[in-house]
């Protein structure tokens, strides 16, 4: 029956422009890489072995922030990082892999099948980091003061799409100081949602 | 701001109202969705009180939160001293402080 709902044009197109960015090379991982984390992503969801074309630290991550990320700790992402996955590249992992259980679960929850991944888009990974970002209270490098809008600005082609995507599918950073704010939800049935999201998931945001 | 009643202890006990319209199906519709409940039965009721557009931005706000919490548990963002004094009292009603991990150092979750 959910198959029926018409979805918002704004959220359809963040939502194919989000699939689409998935393809592309990213700043440390190429296209390809991407989409093999997200295919990684996918098969920790669904209970299923590694495809193990991937190095070990990044399967790891991918697998436990996709089915399990409130057992992240700081001392699991050292161990990562000294088994050769940098910040860089985990950084955009965790945009890779969040964005890709956001649209998997949008899909879910109104009785749509998921999406196939996209091919690749062939080509070399920009490169292009933050180098003035520092590693100070948050468990990676950040630029400015550690927070959630921040969180990713290691690598500032993933911050852009976290910010980019929040927006239709919630709320833009400066809607988010407007109480009153109304579209299907009220702002207050939004909060309930967003919350009991949160505790489900056992993240203290 | 706006006077929309909203009892915020049923975030964490879905068993209590929450008093805002269409509040225990979405809540019905949120552990459904995250915890492999009946999503076509829970969505009908979401549509049934709240429309399609409704149902929609119920999703919707379920995924960005799925990002942003993963997000915030992969990164390690802390949680800052004036927020924890502001909402003590939240933080204490609703029992959060069970997932805050940022300071916790082991290894093998």
């Amino acid at each position: 029956m959910t198959g029926q709902v018409s979805i918002r044009p704004d959220l359809i197109d963040n939502l194919e422009r989000t699939w689409a960015n998935l393809a592309r090379p990213g700043a440390r991982w190429t296209g390809a890489e991407r989409l093999t984390i997200a295919d990684e992503a996918r098969r920790a969801r669904k209970q299923r072995p590694p495809g193990a074309t991937l190095p070990a630290a990044a399967i790891d991550a991918a697998r436990l922030l996709a089915a399990r990320p409130a057992a992240a700790r700081r001392g699991w992402l050292e161990d990562l990082v000294a088994g050769g996955l940098d910040y860089e590249r985990f950084v955009e992992l965790v945009g890779v892999v969040s964005r890709l259980v956001a649209m998997d679960t949008f899909r879910h929850a109104l009785g749509l099948p998921p999406e196939p991944l996209p091919e690749p888009v062939p080509g070399e990974p920009s490169g292009k980091v933050a180098s003035q970002a520092r590693r100070d209270r948050a468990w990676v490098p950040m630029v400015g003061a550690a927070g959630v809008t921040q969180a990713l600005s290691l690598v500032p082609s993933e911050n852009t799409e976290l910010e980019r995507f929040h927006g239709p599918m919630y709320l833009t950073f400066d809607q988010m100081s407007d109480p009153a704010f109304a579209r299907g939800l009220t702002r207050p049935q939004m909060e309930l949602v967003a919350a009991r999201t949160s505790v489900v998931n056992e993240c203290f945001y | 701001m706006t006077h929309t009643p909203l009892e915020v202890r049923a975030v964490a006990d879905p068993t209590i109202d929450p008093l805002t319209p269409g509040g225990v199906a979405l809540l019905a519709f949120v552990d459904a969705v995250l915890s492999g409940g009946d999503v076509a039965s829970t969505a009908a009721a979401v549509r049934a009180e709240l429309g399609a557009a409704g149902l929609v931005d119920a999703a919707a706000v379920i995924g960005n939160f799925q990002m942003m919490n993963r997000v915030a548990d992969g990164t390690g963002i802390p949680v800052g001293r004036g927020s924890r004094i502001r909402n003590a009292a939240l933080i204490d009603q609703l029992g959060l402080d069970r997932f805050d991990h940022t300071d916790e150092e082991n290894t093998h979750p």
